[in-house]
């Protein structure tokens, strides 16, 4: 693996500087040509020169010390078409060249570096990268990057996890893939790998927080998402989940714009999913003389509340030909929709981008956020507040004969957890000439949490403790990603071009966890472990190295036809020793038949037309030290006592996942319809199973590739224009993805369950079958007399996730000032395990309706009180199952830009203000569980969401905001 | 002249990189690929200066995970205890007709899991014996005489409370007189090695057991005498637990039992809860259960005086057994939250028509003074009063109170219990519908959880008493003694 190393080593000492000189100058303007507004941030390049300059606020640009000549200058910026023009440079004379830039639907000219390893443009791709721009992120309201993809990039599955704060969504692309391994993209941020993980606290009842919480969506510039196969090969064994790469704001070069924007908002809780106490008390409810008579609704009127939200940000960014910077400070408080929600989050960033030479050019950007917040204990817990009043348990478990004293018990204990994440990138890139270019990328991501747990003495009742208890858990991650990256570009002109990369990047992960526990408190008030009667820790650590080199081959015939073809070669030391390298190879082909002659005729309707196919392998690597053989001790009786733990495998590999994918994208009727369609199908080989070993050996389970998992689906986004005249611009558009899932090989591996309940509906992995396909018992007819008088285990054809979603969006631009835009999602195809209603049954209540059961001779079966018996949710698990199908309209907002007249009165650049809204209405078939919510994901792993205890949906948030910018 | 300087400049710049390349590449502190694994690997032990010494505590430890998976899951699924509540996974183990190897309790690897401790407890002495201590010349006659008992008390256990089980990778499943015969193959090696040591003692009461399990009277009286000859008059062995570390069943259960989730037979609740301390240990062995095997022994060869005797001294030394102080705070819930009996005026007929005996059931919520390794409600004049299948009768009541929680009643009872699933997903030879993928319950046991069942279920209402009778549904020990006899005499091994 040294080799991966000793590459990086070479290719770090590749840039070197080197200068030259000139002698004219090229200097404009640059306005949008449907408003005539100036466009800020437009990068006005002239590419055989490879200078460039970036438009001001005012959309002005100025590239100083050209050489006297004649030049193809080009404006590029996201979701607009390049605009070519030429340019005759004088010795010392200014010459000027304005540019007038067209909306471009299709943005075939928009440039993505993920998976590309050089900047290119995506009508050269052979495989989608699909990109959220500035205007996508900015408008957006949500905090976190995961929520921003909800419902913007076409099949995906982006599913939020509860009201509370601290989390992340479990998001999919492409269909599951693994039966072992989280199902999250890798994250990285200006070319630093981050930490995704989903399970980065422990669990109070199913859920858990995640380092997503904190990837904030405020200074990102573009998102560029790929969803594995040949887009995602050259990040090799760790990119068959799809890759997200974001990159953050650079400065634009002028005096200094500072940007306040300030937001206060309200949250409202959904009710929505709760039958609330008038349901689960009905005996204490309706009693006169009890305390709690009437109280029906006392969740929605005592628990929940509306929220308080506010958040501030200032930044300053400016600069000149040689350095730009960008600074922002953010601050984030909100109170959440239930008690001890309360969330801060603290953010600093800093990028600055400097110009050595003219053809080196040094950035860096910076990130530093703090978050802390409080959760209550949620999921199946009993000492979970919101379940035990929803399912009838709050008086048997607090031993309160009230409610209120009920919820004062339940509220005691202190769940806080406080983030502090760095996030550093270095960047050095160097273009000695057109012909070569290369760039250098180094960084780390630190993320530090402390979760504590303190259930003072009073709450003993619920928690069974002796005196209270403090739990604390702190998790250390830090990941460093080292890249380097050289493109000779030659030729670069004529019918045939070509484009080589070759690279090598490596990662490395060190995860730390220390947890700790300390029981019996004598006084009240203690908050340290050093008081408690009894003190515990335990650790776990692990570390990855991930190293590899890659090529690859860009061939350009005729400027519409683009072969590409890559190949990444992989080391990792979660491998097994008899496991040598694992290459991972892509070829493909992007076809702009548009551009042909004998498609001229048509082109008044078809604008334009890319065709493309390709085949790539991505990889998965296996968990760190999955390989070893290991013992593990664990303390008994003063001794420290070992015992089996992993039983070792010295072939392990990563899985492989094959994809073949074809589409097209296309631009119709005068640009004002657009639509980009994807089928792929992708086959992962050598899945890891994690194989339980025959009990006679004592050892536990191994992970092993053995089984093979199959995935097919298409991903649709249309968007039409349908009015597009000055002053009025109204867009709509919509996404569309399916995808079908199977295990088609299990290696002689026996069935097994990746979530749900064992007894009652089992999330199964079983050849033939969808990964985690629904496996509940269902009562059923044993003797043909129509009536159901036994009950057994039966496959559904439904899964936890959904096999479509889908979304639509309406953009709507009135008088150049007024925006609005309107988001709706949603997914169909899952089902979810309702645990609420299970515990239910406990109380007699039947939540979810159950069949009655019947005696061989079609007789009901009755209980001692002559009542007829149901069949218990063990027997009738399937009833707890309920459907997944829901359409939410996510996001609304409208934003007021303030005429110019105005706001340069105020000696403003500009004001806005902006109204919005998000989780607005929710549509689904059932009204006990809220579809989407991933509920319960304790721990890392494969995570398939749908089931859930009473949880809180996230709230229906209204924000209100105004932006300045002023010099 | 400047061309060659920029030319020299050029040079130079590239020869000092290759000087600061070839420097870096021998720092191994830039080295990002190496990683370490925190455990204990393979590798790691194998340079371990005495292994067998280091893998002995691990054993020890799994013995007392096995002994708490046996006591919890066999207790359920006998007359002793019925399921509160969800925390045990469900109530199925109170149902023995419906107990599968997908059942919770069988097929957890967790605490509770019964079949799967013994196995790892089998396996890891194996490893210990004979992979690891013939080639650890530090290896002691001692230490391998444990690791000789704990092999042998795995398949004791093995044998007393299932169908068969395999004891190797796809290994057919042995029988229950299989495995008794194994465990006494290594009983017998661990009293050796040990030398006279309490592993001596341990493993003499064991074969008696396993004697008495195989149904060799003649070998189970000999070992119980020569056990308690050693041991003492009031001998016993107790598997203790501390709070905080192994998977530990017992004092989640048993110990906390903050849900409460295991709810005594009401004519045992003076009995319960036994293990009320942290550290309380569950009896392995113990001098009244070798009374109790030479009792057994005597009325099989039909010395009534002679068992009686030994029943005696068996009521001696449990009466002289310590007891230890609780403010329990159980308030005897049923699965339906119904309140099971839990106050001292209620009297408890073993079964319809038998006479309504007090003391049986203690007030709770409130103090209770409960024994800590053996009790019974049977006197002196119980003894000496019975004759014939009565005193068998007596016999399986002083077992199931004075051996209660330890994990004998099921084998009394002679339920079998199946492999778990991992084993019948896994094992190449066992196949769905095999023996010893289905529970054996003899006929004699009653329907669905009877066994568990008494009336009237409402004994209270508003808090208030409203019934003192309690008539439990079936009297167990007399249907033993009637329908199954002796075990002694009737070992039921297929």
């Amino acid at each position: 693996m040294r080799y991966v190393y000793y590459a990086l080593l070479f290719l770090l000492l590749l840039p070197a500087t080197a200068l030259a000189q000139a002698t004219g100058s090229l200097a404009g303007k640059v306005t949008e040509a449907r408003t005539g507004e100036a466009m800020p941030g437009v990068n006005v390049i002239i590419t055989s020169l490879t200078r460039g300059a970036a438009t001001n606020i005012d959309g002005d640009y100025d590239i100083q010390g050209l050489p006297a000549g004649t030049y193809d200058v080009v404006a590029q910026f996201v979701g607009f078409k390049d605009n070519h023009q030429t340019a005759t440079i004088s010795a010392g004379q200014e010459t000027v060249l304005n540019f007038q830039m067209d909306e471009d639907l299709l943005q075939l000219d928009e440039v993505v570096v993920t998976g590309q390893a050089a900047s290119t443009e995506k009508r050269k791709l052979s495989a989608n990268v699909e990109v959220l721009n500035v205007r996508d992120i900015e408008e957006a309201p949500v905090t976190s990057v995961d929520q921003l993809l909800q419902g913007r990039i076409a099949g995906s599955s982006v599913r939020l996890q509860s009201a509370q704060p601290g989390q992340g969504a479990l998001v999919n692309f492409r269909g599951v893939t693994s039966v072992f391994a989280s199902q999250t993209p890798v994250i990285y941020i200006d070319g630093v790998r981050v930490d995704n993980s989903t399970g980065t606290s422990q669990s109070l009842g199913g859920e858990t927080t995640s380092a997503l919480s904190e990837l904030l969506t405020s200074d990102i510039e573009r998102i560029e998402v790929t969803k594995g196969g040949a887009a995602s090969t050259l990040y090799g064994s760790d990119a068959a989940n799809g890759v997200i790469q974001i990159f953050t704001k650079r400065g634009i070069a002028g005096s200094p714009t500072v940007t306040l924007r300030t937001e206060q908002g309200v949250d409202l809780p959904v009710s929505k999913f709760l039958l609330d106490t008038g349901f689960a008390f009905p005996e204490t409810t309706t009693d006169s003389s009890h305390p709690d008579f009437d109280k029906t609704s006392f969740i929605e009127d005592e628990i929940l509340k509306s929220g308080h939200y506010q958040n501030y940000y200032g930044g300053i960014s400016g600069g000149n030909a040689a350095l730009t910077y960008n600074m922002s400070g953010r601050l984030q408080n909100g109170t959440g929709v239930q008690p001890s929600n309360e969330n801060s989050i603290y953010a600093l960033r800093g990028n600055i981008q400097a110009s050595v030479s003219e053809k080196l050019t040094a950035s860096f950007s910076g990130a530093y956020t703090h978050s802390n917040f409080e959760r209550l204990n949620n999921g199946t817990a009993i000492a979970d507040p919101l379940t035990t009043f929803e399912v009838g348990d709050a008086y048997f478990f607090s031993g309160a004969d009230s409610f209120d004293e009920a919820l004062r018990l339940f509220l005691l204990p202190s769940i806080k957890e406080n983030v502090n994440r760095y996030i550093f990138s270095t960047q050095l890139q160097y273009r000695p000439s057109a012909l070569f270019s290369s760039s250098l990328t180094a960084g780390v991501d630190s993320r530090d949490n402390e979760q504590r747990v303190l259930n003072p003495s009073e709450f003993d009742i619920i928690s069974g403790d002796d005196s209270g208890s403090l739990n604390r858990y702190d998790r250390n991650f830090v990941v460093v990603t080292l890249e380097a990256v050289g493109t000779i570009s030659y030729p670069r002109e004529g019918s045939i071009t070509s484009d080589f990369t070759f690279g090598a990047q490596g990662f490395r992960e060190e995860t730390s966890i220390i947890t700790a526990n300390g029981e019996t408190f004598a006084l009240p008030g203690t908050e340290d472990f050093d008081e408690a009667g009894t003190i515990t820790a335990s650790e776990a650590r692990s570390q990855i190295f991930n190293g590899g080199i890659f090529f690859k081959e860009q061939l350009g015939i005729g400027d519409r036809l683009f072969i590409n073809g890559g190949l990444r070669l992989d080391g990792n030391s979660a491998f097994g020793e008899d496991v040598g390298l694992q290459a991972y190879p892509s070829v493909g082909a992007a076809y702009s038949i548009s551009e042909e002659n004998f498609f001229q005729g048509i082109r008044t309707i078809v604008n334009d037309l890319k065709l493309r196919v390709a085949y790539g392998q991505t990889g998965k690597f296996p968990t760190a030290f999955a390989r070893d053989v290991t013992f593990q001790a664990v303390s008994f009786r003063g001794e420290s006592a070992p015992r089996f733990d992993n039983p070792g495998n010295l072939d392990l590999k990563p899985e492989k996942t094959t994809t073949i994918e074809g589409g097209f994208e296309s631009a119709l009727f005068d640009n004002r319809f657009s639509i980009n369609f994807t089928y792929y199908t992708a086959t992962t080989k050598d899945a890891l199973f994690s194989v339980p070993e025959q009990p006679s050996t004592g050892r536990g389970t191994q992970l092993r590739n053995i089984g093979q998992i199959d995935n097919k689906g298409i991903e649709l986004a249309i968007n039409a224009r349908v009015i597009n005249r000055p002053g009025l611009d109204l867009s709509l558009g919509a996404t569309y993805g399916w995808v079908e899932n199977e295990v088609t090989d299990m290696g002689g591996a026996a069935d097994f369950n990746v979530g749900g309940s064992s007894v009652r509906a089992q999330q199964r992995v079983s050849e033939g079958m969808p990964v985690g396909v629904w496996r509940p018992t269902i009562p059923f007819d044993s003797n043909g007399d129509g009536f159901l008088d036994d009950s057994e285990f039966q496959f559904l054809d439904e899964t936890p996730y959904p096999t479509q979603t889908g979304s639509f969006n309406v953009s709507l631009s009135l008088f150049r000032n007024l925006t609005f835009f309107a988001l709706a999602d949603w997914q169909a195809g899952s089902r979810v395990f309702d645990w609420g209603s299970h515990w239910a049954q406990f109380n007699g209540l039947e939540r979810a309706p159950r069949p009655t059961r019947y005696d061989l001779d079609g007789n009901p079966i009755l209980n001692s009180d002559g009542e007829e018996v149901k069949f218990s949710t063990t027997q009738a698990g399937v009833a707890l199952l309920q459907d997944g199908d829901f359409l939410k309209l996510r996001e609304v907002s409208v934003r007021y830009g303030l005429p110019r007249q105005f706001t340069n009165r105020l000696g403003l650049l500009s004001a806005s203000v902006f109204v919005t809204g998000r989780n607005l209405l929710t549509f689904s078939r059932q009204d006990l569980v809220d579809p989407e919510l991933a509920g319960l994901t304790s721990g890392g792993g494969l995570q398939l969401g749908g089931e859930q205890s009473i949880t809180l949906s996230p709230p229906r948030s209204f924000r209100i905001g105004l932006e300045v910018q002023f010099k | 002249m400047k061309d060659y300087q920029n030319h020299l400049a050029r040079l130079s710049r590239w020869v000092l990189l290759g000087v600061l390349l070839t420097t870096l590449a021998s720092c191994d502190f830039l080295d990002p690929t190496g990683v370490e694994n925190p455990r204990t690997t393979d590798e790691d032990l194998a340079e371990a200066p005495e292994p067998t010494a280091a893998l002995l505590p691990g054993l020890r430890a799994q013995f007392a995970r096995a002994v708490g998976g046996v006591v919890i899951g066999t207790e359920n699924a006998s007359d002793n205890f019925s399921i509160n509540g969800t925390g045990l996974g469900g109530n199925e183990m109170d149902f023995p007709r419906d107990i599968v190897p997908n059942t919770a309790i069988m097929n957890s690897t967790g605490q509770i899991g019964v079949y799967w401790h013994l196995q790892e407890l089998r396996a890891l002495a194996d490893f210990v014996l004979d992979d690891i201590a013939p080639n650890d010349a530090n290896a002691s006659n001692e230490q391998r005489a444990e690791g000789h008992y704990y092999r042998g008390m795995a398949y004791l256990m093995q044998g007393e409370n299932f169908i068969g089980v395999p004891v190797e990778p796809d290994g057919a499943p042995l029988s229950p007189s299989e495995l008794l015969q194994r465990a006494l193959t290594d009983l017998q090696q661990a009293a050796t090695l040990a030398g006279g040591g309490e592993f001596a003692t341990r493993a003499v009461a064991a074969q008696a057991r396993a004697y008495r399990a195989l149904g060799d009277g003649g070998n189970a009286r000999s070992n119980a005498e020569s056990a308690l000859a050693s041991g003492g008059a009031d001998f016993v062995f107790l598997q203790e637990y501390d709070e905080t570390s192994v998977d530990n069943g017992p004092n989640d259960y048993l110990v906390q039992r903050s849900l409460q989730e295991m709810q005594p037979l009401p004519r045992l609740d003076f009995l319960d809860p036994k293990y009320v301390g942290d550290e309380s240990g569950i009896p392995i062995a113990k001098a009244e259960e070798m009374h109790l095997i030479l009792a057994e022994v005597a009325l099989a060869g039909g010395n009534e005086t002679e068992a009686k005797a030994q029943l005696l001294s068996a009521l001696a030394v449990t009466q002289g057994r310590p007891t230890e102080f609780l403010d329990d705070p159980d308030e005897r819930l049923d699965n339906d939250l119904n309140e099971r009996p839990h106050t001292s005026s209620i009297t408890v007929a073993a079964e319809a028509g038998a006479p309504f005996k007090t003391g049986l059931v203690l007030d709770r919520p409130g103090p209770v003074d409960t024994p800590s390794i053996s009790g019974t409600s049977v006197t002196d004049a119980d003894i000496n009063g019975a004759t014939g299948t009565v005193l068998v009768e007596l016999l399986y009541l002083m077992r199931q109170e004075i051996l209660f929680v330890e994990g004998r009643r099921l084998h009394d009872l002679g339920i079998r219990l199946p492999v778990m699933l991992d084993e019948l997903d896994t094992n190449a030879t066992i196949n769905e519908g095999d023996p010893v993928t289905q529970v054996s319950v003899p006929g004699y046991i009653p329907p669905q959880n009877e066994l568990d069942l008494y009336n009237p279920l409402i004994l209270y209402q508003d808090g208030a008493l409203i019934a003192t009778e309690v008539t439990i549904l079936h009297n167990m020990n007399r249907i033993l003694a009637e329908q199954r006899g002796l075990v002694i005499s009737n070992p039921m091994l297929n």
